[in-house]
């Protein structure tokens, strides 16, 4: 199969961005010019997007270009996956938790991840931010709820 | 101009104070070494130091702030050079050229000149606060709506200009940060927009958020990939300070940024922002050859750092002579001298003349700690590079979701900051830079609201934008600018398609 | 290395074990403050958080929560904990504007909080730009009613305090001024300054030290009496039109079911803060309007919330004015 070439790729993707947001802005008023609605900035940025995406992709079906890199999916499962779970974790169970597990979920990313060495790097970092954020900088960052209530 | 004299002396005075100047130094230093952690920007430091300085007698506590505010700007460009991860959006411009300088092993020489630039700027800057803050005064309130959305008009046209590589693509990509930046309630009416019914993003998205989504995240995703970029900066690490040639290479971009920033500075509606991407398409269109911009030109780092500093310190010059905050940086500092006591406003110059004056002279003061500060520090930096990056990229990790958590103490911003970091996977692949998605981001609120605001003063009448000469003078530019951007390549394209 | 740290949490948790028994408060009290740190709301809620935490013996710290005109954080105090240690700084907007602007709103302003006591109103002023034709109230009453079409309001945005108040004018006076919308006070401002704009309502702190400089023209301040910081502007009443009374009030609250002792305590702190000296300088330089001794009851709070929705809901309604 020949490689899909990246501008199709690309255009694809601004098209469906203005598709999405046509869709999404679709129960806007547009409004008049003297009292223009909420929905005709958006309406009109995204059909030049969409014009946009249309070129990309004659473009890339006329004269192909570079071809589609290929996507992992180890980086952006654990480096964004960690941050989600630190999402999920900082405020129930603070920082004391959300911080190593940050660390060590996305050290899953790196193949070179030495296990001893990422996990006490997590606690260490985790110590220091707990005391440079909450302690020296008095954020109201959780540290751990659960034992001691902040 | 002997009341100038005097006015200077008096604030010299009291900045010189030993008390005065260990505020000072302790802000910068402090500064600085927040505003350094990736993930944390200017805005959130200043927000994160605030309440340090309420315990602090008024004029104290002022200075202290204004370090912190060049301490974090300068430890944001120091991030934006080292790791590619700007906290905020005039450093998206110091990343673009200044990484490059830190791949080919000059980041002490981009450190360097930063700092240089920025104190140039920053002195240049104090004393044009000192002389002709007055009069600048007035220009600020010349602008109404019609003159900022001309304004914003000629920021797009910079943004083309920035582009590296295909001009379509890189509109495409201001486009899409317009877009962005319409996400959210709308300003007139209330209504929510493209906002999928979440709360997270009922007040728009945060620029901190997409920032280290789009830069941040994305940027360890592309350096996991591909190791060989990161290995290249750490290969060899060359001198640490930039040297005579190179000095006098930076000094006209430095002149040209410090005007530039100057004058934009003043400007309420956040006009700083527009100073570096002004400096930096004024430094590409006159270069030699502007193809070194995007590889590690000097000038696309002295220019916008000096544009940088000048504007964020003329920024000052609305609040102080008017009372009126222009950025939400500046805003924090109206709440910080409120909670002193003191009601920012036309009256604070001669009111506490010892408070207005002593902190135009600690601008400058604080201008030199950061140079005595960092010229020592970037030996530190630049070893930081030394840091193998299987231990970089969790630290990097760990440092944003904090700081993205710690804007608005709200976890679900650490969510979405993660959905941009795989939008910004997705640019990578697809061959976009997210530089001018930044852009329009930061100019789109501004460009509809001034846009609307403008026809809903001329009750819909276009010609506001023509019938007033300031926005008619910029608009022009805009498009003079665009042609000279856009004509190059365009016949370029035409020549290549020929040739297949 | 993790072994340690355990072995510390353990200790750490062991030791707060009993202690949550002792009197309250015995770990840091967490203030939601709905809005971005340096605005007004902060300030006030900085000020007075500061005698308390010294009363409470117990340090205060600050949650800045901004987001949807302050519904944002009013709805995580609301979930939080009711143990005394999560309390929330309300205002006009998140307390009485809410209810009619925000169609989805997660609380009741008057079922799902314990009120502890009203903090401190910051009064609302009527201002024009400075070559604006009217010269009094009466005067601009007369003009908005004959020039309706030509005036332009600014407002800082569907929900503000500026939009809200002003609002409320405009449904009093019978008329429609052409809205234009800024992000903020501070553009809004700029532009009232600058001439672009003809009138807008704000807070005082906002807008004294530029009616002193006498950028901007003040026709009437909204309290019952005239205030300290600019004595020249008459009020409301004295102008007439006495039914325009409006305050951007703070007030503390904490999420329904805290118990009765803690809300008390937290009163009588807050309390002692409004009678100290240092303090209420503070808070009146910044043209605040300390309440008197039967307006700091939690039952006076209460009472007001609901006096506040019923006031604001029909307005606000007619006004089309709904931020959904």
């Amino acid at each position: 199969m020949r490689p899909i070439p990246q501008d199709i790729g690309a255009g694809l993707f601004l098209l469906a961005l203005a598709g999405l947001a046509l869709w999404l802005g679709s129960d806007l008023a547009g409004g008049r010019l003297n009292q223009i609605g909420a929905g005709m900035f958006p309406r009109v940025v995204a059909i030049a997007i969409g014009l946009c995406g249309l070129a990309l992709v004659i473009g890339g079906l006329r004269k192909g270009g570079i071809a589609l890199e290929r996507w992992q999916w180890r980086g952006p499962l654990f480096i964004l996956g960690a941050a989600v779970a630190f999402g999920f974790a900082v405020r129930p169970l603070g920082l004391a938790v959300a911080g190593p597990l940050v660390i060590m979920l996305g050290a899953y990313a790196s193949r070179e991840t030495r296990w001893l060495e990422t996990l006490v790097f997590g606690v260490v970092m985790t110590a220091f931010c707990i005391g440079l954020f909450r302690f020296a900088l008095n954020l109201p960052i959780p540290v751990a709820p659960w034992p001691i209530g902040y | 101009m002997e009341a100038l004299a005097d006015n200077l002396a008096l604030g010299f005075a009291t900045a010189f104070s030993p008390q005065n100047l260990a505020f000072c130094f302790i802000g910068c230093l402090v500064g600085t070494l927040i505003g350094v952690l990736p993930g944390v920007g200017p805005i959130a430091t200043i927000a994160m130091l605030l309440p340090l300085t309420f315990q602090f007698e008024p004029t104290s506590a002022l200075i202290m702030l204004a370090g912190i505010y060049y301490g974090a700007q300068y430890g944001g460009s120091t991030t934006a050079i080292l790791v590619n991860i700007p906290g905020e959006a005039t450093a998206v411009v110091t990343a673009l050229d200044g990484h490059q300088l830190a791949r080919q092993g000059r980041a002490g020489i981009a450190l360097g000149l930063a700092a240089i630039a920025s104190f140039c700027a920053g002195t240049v800057a104090t004393v044009v606060i000192a002389a002709l803050g007055e009069p600048l005064t007035r220009l600020a309130l010349l602008f109404g709506p019609a003159e900022y959305f001309a304004l914003m008009v000629l920021g797009l046209a910079f943004a083309v200009v920035l582009a590296r590589g295909s001009i379509l693509k890189a509109v495409a990509m201001i486009l899409a940060g317009l877009l962005l930046a319409a996400v959210g309630t709308d300003l007139e009416t209330g209504e929510e927009r493209l906002t999928l019914g979440l709360d997270a993003l009922s007040d728009g998205i945060d620029f901190a958020v997409l920032a280290m989504g789009l830069f941040g995240f994305a940027e360890v995703l592309r350096n996991l990939e591909t190791p060989e970029a990161r290995s290249v900066v750490r290969a060899k690490i060359g001198r640490l300070l930039p040297g005579r040639a190179e000095l006098r290479q930076a000094l006209g971009p430095m002149l040209r940024g410090t005007g530039l920033g100057s004058l934009l500075g003043i400007l309420p509606g956040n006009g700083a922002v527009l100073g570096p991407f002004a400096s930096y398409s004024v430094e590409k269109k006159i270069a030699k050859d502007p193809t070194r911009f995007g590889q590690g030109a000097i000038e696309g780092v002295a220019g916008p750092e000096a544009a940088n500093n000048a504007g964020a310190q003329t920024a000052f010059i609305p609040l102080l002579t008017l009372g009126i905050p222009p950025n939400a940086v500046m805003a924090l500092m109206v709440g910080a001298m409120t909670i002193h006591g003191i009601i920012p406003g036309p009256q604070v110059m001669t009111k506490s003349p010892e408070l207005f004056w002593g902190m135009i002279a600690s601008m400058w003061i604080g201008n030199l700690m950061l140079l005595v500060i960092n010229l020592p520090l970037v030996g530190l930096w630049v070893k930081l590079l030394k840091v193998p990056y299987r231990l970089m990229f969790p630290a990097i990790l760990i440092f944003c979701c904090i700081g993205i958590y710690s804007i608005n103490n709200s976890a679900s911003d650490v969510l979405l900051t993660a959905f941009f970091g795989l939008v910004g996977y997705a640019l990578i692949k697809f061959g976009f830079e997210p530089a001018p998605l930044l852009l329009g981001f930061v100019l789109g609120r501004l460009l509809e609201e001034k846009l609307r605001q403008a026809l809903i003063l001329s009750r819909g009448d276009l010609m506001t934008f023509v019938e007033r000469p300031v926005s008619a003078g910029l608009l022009l530019v805009a498009v003079v600018i665009l042609a000279v951007a856009v004509l190059p390549s365009v016949r370029a394209g035409r020549e290549k398609a020929f040739q297949d | 290395m993790l072994r340690l740290v355990l072995a510390a949490l353990a200790v750490v948790a062991l030791g707060s074990g009993p202690a949550s028994a002792q009197a309250y408060p015995n770990r840091p009290v967490t203030l939601i403050v709905p809005f971005a740190a340096g605005g007004p709301t902060d300030i006030i809620a900085r000020i007075v958080g500061e005698h308390m935490a010294r009363t409470l013996g117990q340090q205060i710290v600050v949650e800045n929560v901004a987001g949807a005109g302050g519904t944002t954080g009013i709805t995580r105090g609301a979930q939080a904990k009711p143990d005394g240690y999560t309390i929330m700084m309300g205002h006009m907007g998140t307390h009485g504007a809410a209810p009619a602007l925000y169609p989805r709103l997660r609380y009741d302003p008057t079922k799902d909080f314990e009120p502890i006591g009203l903090a401190a109103g910051t009064p609302i002023l009527i201002v024009g730009r400075k070559a604006f034709p009217p010269n009094t109230l009466k005067d601009l009453i007369t003009y908005l009613q004959t020039n309706q079409a030509k005036v332009n309001q600014a407002h800082a945005g569907v929900g503000s305090v500026s939009h809200t108040t002003c609002t409320m004018l405009q449904s009093q006076l019978k008329v429609k001024s052409t809205l234009v919308a800024y992000r903020g006070t501070g553009p809004a401002l700029n532009d009232l300054v600058g001439g672009q704009v003809d009138y807008m309502c704000d807070q005082i702190v906002n807008l004294v030290e530029q009616i002193k400089a006498g950028n901007i023209r003040a026709y009437a301040i909204a309290t019952p009496e005239r205030s300290p910081a600019l004595p020249d502007v008459p009020t409301t009443k004295e102008a007439g039109l006495p039914q325009y009374q409006v305050s951007a009030w703070n007030a503390l609250f904490a999420p329904k079911d805290t118990p009765k002792e803690i809300v008390a305590r937290l009163n009588d702190a807050l309390d002692k803060a409004l009678d100290d000296a240092a303090t209420r300088k503070r808070l009146l330089d910044l043209g605040g309007v300390i309440p008197d001794k039967a307006g700091r009851t939690s039952a006076w709070l209460g009472n007001f919330v609901k006096a506040e929705v019923d006031r604001w809901t029909p307005i606000l309604k007619a006004a089309g004015a709904v931020a959904e």
